[in-house]
């Protein structure tokens, strides 16, 4: 959008910058993203709630590859067993109980692989561009607040940041 | 008073201090410290010397020969797979706890993880005569139906530490890439480079961290029952078996708790000079130390408890073969061996009860060296102790290390150690994120907590 603006809040403190987030969400100003050096409680808690994003979606990948884990090794271990039909004292061709084992390692293994395989994609990684309003210092010891919006409303959201208690507010062109 | 300096430091400890303290560690070293890494590499030099004249002369060389054919190498084994645990336990158990003294030692101790299980994996293809087919330990079918058993606790063994180094890795890197991401935004030249392809470009957005938080949880609550069953599929190993000694049913938990002990006494050994040599006393404080020995003395009790167990069991059962067996390995040949293990993992320990020797550095530094060898005699004695007299008396042979062992053992600190020295000075030791996340509550529970006057 032509005329566009993004004003950059900066904070010392997360809870400020969470107050920010709430204060943007009751005038319905939905459009921007944070950035903090940990994974603030109190920043991520303002952002769901404006995004209702409920739970990450990373779990999904993870219950996917544990069953995906379990049914492969399930199928390694009876298939191999089967394929090698030999009879040994009596004993069962395929013993489902020491295949437990296997197959519990290898549920935790594709689960895992799932979590990090979901995080990367989920969180846009790896990336060679940077975000907008990307500053060195929201890696180290400040907390980021980025909002896009038209020119004429910039005042008002600056004021908001600056009640909330942004202790600089930057403006950038879109 | 040190204690007093450490607890003033954290009060006053903002973002930008732990970032600080943590770059300093990294800044370019000097020669002191490539010396002590030339000297690591040296001694990994010298072992792979000498398993090259094993490979060339065969097991021959070794002390290894009937009855006893499992003995330092998978003595080993065991030692650095149990070392391992206490880095999971640190992560990701108390991670799920939400114990917040694990911050500043976590990373440490991850590390640790990660290079002795890579350091354990080498052991199995060290002990193998032709370890040129060292891929048979794969279970995969193959065209001359040479067929995996499944059935094996050598086969679960594969499994279970392959998922384990690959879950511990992934552990690991995961919650490197904040910290790298910290470190690319400051640095330059090479080291920008480098660490800008291995942060992979985040930037800590909202939605980064909010998928980073629940793949680091879901990761941290498959590490603890991964933990448990490693260490337990690796005491089966022993406990399946029909030999007097090892066939034993209390061996999953009594290996477990005794990775954990062993585990914290290799955090300690490393960070209490670590700390002193980079400087960072004021990111891990004795209170830590005090925490980790805290763990130390409550996993030694369950090890005696342990000990006292499994020769109560021997005595109720009254099988004349597992007395026999008991009875060499108290008052044998190498009873002193089991004496020098209750000695260093039972008695000395016990120390620890004192508050004033937790805080002491000296004192845990010694604590932890005797934790360490203790840990290694227990699994020596359970090893080639018990297969040394595991046959009728006339085939008794008590296992004597040669040089080639002794020299490989060696060899296996020195990579150990190599690896964890490169890495304490290219990637972050302590972790920044989450110093940052809990230094709040850091600097008041230093304040309020601490419960000892004295510390040095």
């Amino acid at each position: 959008m032509s005329g566009d603006i993004e004003l950059i809040g900066v904070f010392s403190d997360d809870a400020q910058c969470a107050h920010a987030i709430e204060k943007l969400h009751h005038a319905s100003i939905v459009e921007f993203h944070t950035f903090s050096p940990f994974p603030s409680e109190k920043m991520l808690e303002a952002v769901d709630e404006v995004r209702e994003w409920g739970r990450s979606p990373v779990r999904k990948f993870v219950l996917a590859g544990g069953i995906t884990g379990a049914i492969t090794a399930l199928v390694l271990t009876v298939g191999t067993s089967w394929e090698w039909n030999l009879n040994t004292g009596g004993r069962p061709i395929a013993s489902i109980t020491p295949y437990i084992v296997i197959i519990f390692e290898m549920m935790i293994l594709f689960g895992v692989l799932g979590a990090v395989t979901s995080f990367f994609i989920k969180s846009g990684l790896p990336s060679f561009e940077s975000a907008t309003g990307y500053r060195t210092r929201f890696g180290a010891d400040r907390f980021g607040l980025v909002v896009r919006t038209a020119e004429s409303d910039s005042a008002k959201i600056e004021a908001m940041m600056r009640e909330a208690g942004a202790e600089e507010v930057v403006r950038e062109a879109a | 008073m040190a204690a007093a300096v450490d607890q003033s430091n954290y009060h006053n400890l903002s973002f930008l201090d732990v970032d600080r303290t943590a770059q300093r560690v990294m800044a370019p070293a000097g020669l002191k410290y490539w010396l002590w890494v030339g000297f690591c590499a040296f001694l990994v030099a010298v072992g792979g010397s000498f398993w090259t004249r094993q490979i060339y002369e065969g097991l021959g060389v070794t002390g290894y020969g009937q009855p006893t054919l499992w003995a330092i190498y998978i003595t080993d084994f065991v030692f650095w797979v149990g070392i391992a645990h206490s880095g999971t336990l640190i992560s990701a158990v108390l991670f799920l706890f939400r114990t917040r003294w694990r911050t500043a030692v976590y990373r440490c101790a991850e590390t640790m993880t990660v290079f002795a299980v890579l350091t354990a994996g080498l052991f199995p293809i060290v002990h193998l005569g032709r370890p040129w087919f060292f891929y048979w330990l794969c279970p995969y079918p193959n065209e001359r139906y040479l067929q995996p058993d499944f059935r094996s606790p050598l086969t679960w063994d594969f499994f279970a530490i392959s998922t384990y180094l690959t879950t511990s890795t992934l552990f690991l890197s995961m919650g490197l890439i904040p910290d790298i991401a910290n470190q690319r935004d400051i640095s330059i030249g090479w080291r920008k480079k480098f660490y800008s392809v291995l942060a992979c470009g985040w930037q800590g957005t909202d939605r980064q961290w909010r998928n980073f938080s629940m793949a680091y949880l879901l990761l941290a609550g498959f590490a603890t029952p991964l933990v448990l069953s490693v260490h337990s599929v690796v005491s089966w190993d022993f406990a399946t078996m029909q030999t007097p000694g090892m066939h034993s049913t209390i061996f999953a938990p009594y290996f477990v708790a005794g990775a954990i002990f062993s585990g914290c006494a290799m955090v300690l050994t490393l960070i209490i000079p670590m700390r002193k040599m980079l400087h960072i006393e004021d990111l891990v404080t004795i209170w830590h130390l005090d925490s980790l020995a805290k763990v130390i003395l409550l996993t030694s009790l369950v090890i005696t408890y342990s000990y006292s167990t499994e020769a109560f069991l021997v005595y109720y059962a009254q099988d004349p073969i597992e007395m026999t067996t008991f009875y060499q390995r108290f008052f044998g040949h190498q009873g002193y061996l089991f004496g020098g293990m209750v000695l260093c993992n039972c008695l000395i320990p016990l120390l620890l009860f004192s508050p004033s020797i937790r805080t002491n550095t000296i004192w845990l530094f010694v604590i932890s060296i005797f934790v360490n060898i203790g840990m290694w005699l227990e699994r020596f004695v359970l090893i080639a102790g018990s297969l040394s007299v595991a046959t009728i008396p006339s085939q008794w042979k008590f296992y004597v290390p040669k040089v080639t062992e002794v020299m490989i053992t060696i060899a296996s600190f020195g990579w150990f150690l190599m690896n964890f020295s490169l890495f304490t000075k290219f990637l972050p030791i302590v972790s920044m994120t989450e110093l940052k996340e809990g230094v709040g509550w850091l600097r008041k529970s230093a304040r309020n907590t601490y419960p000892y006057g004295k510390a040095s």
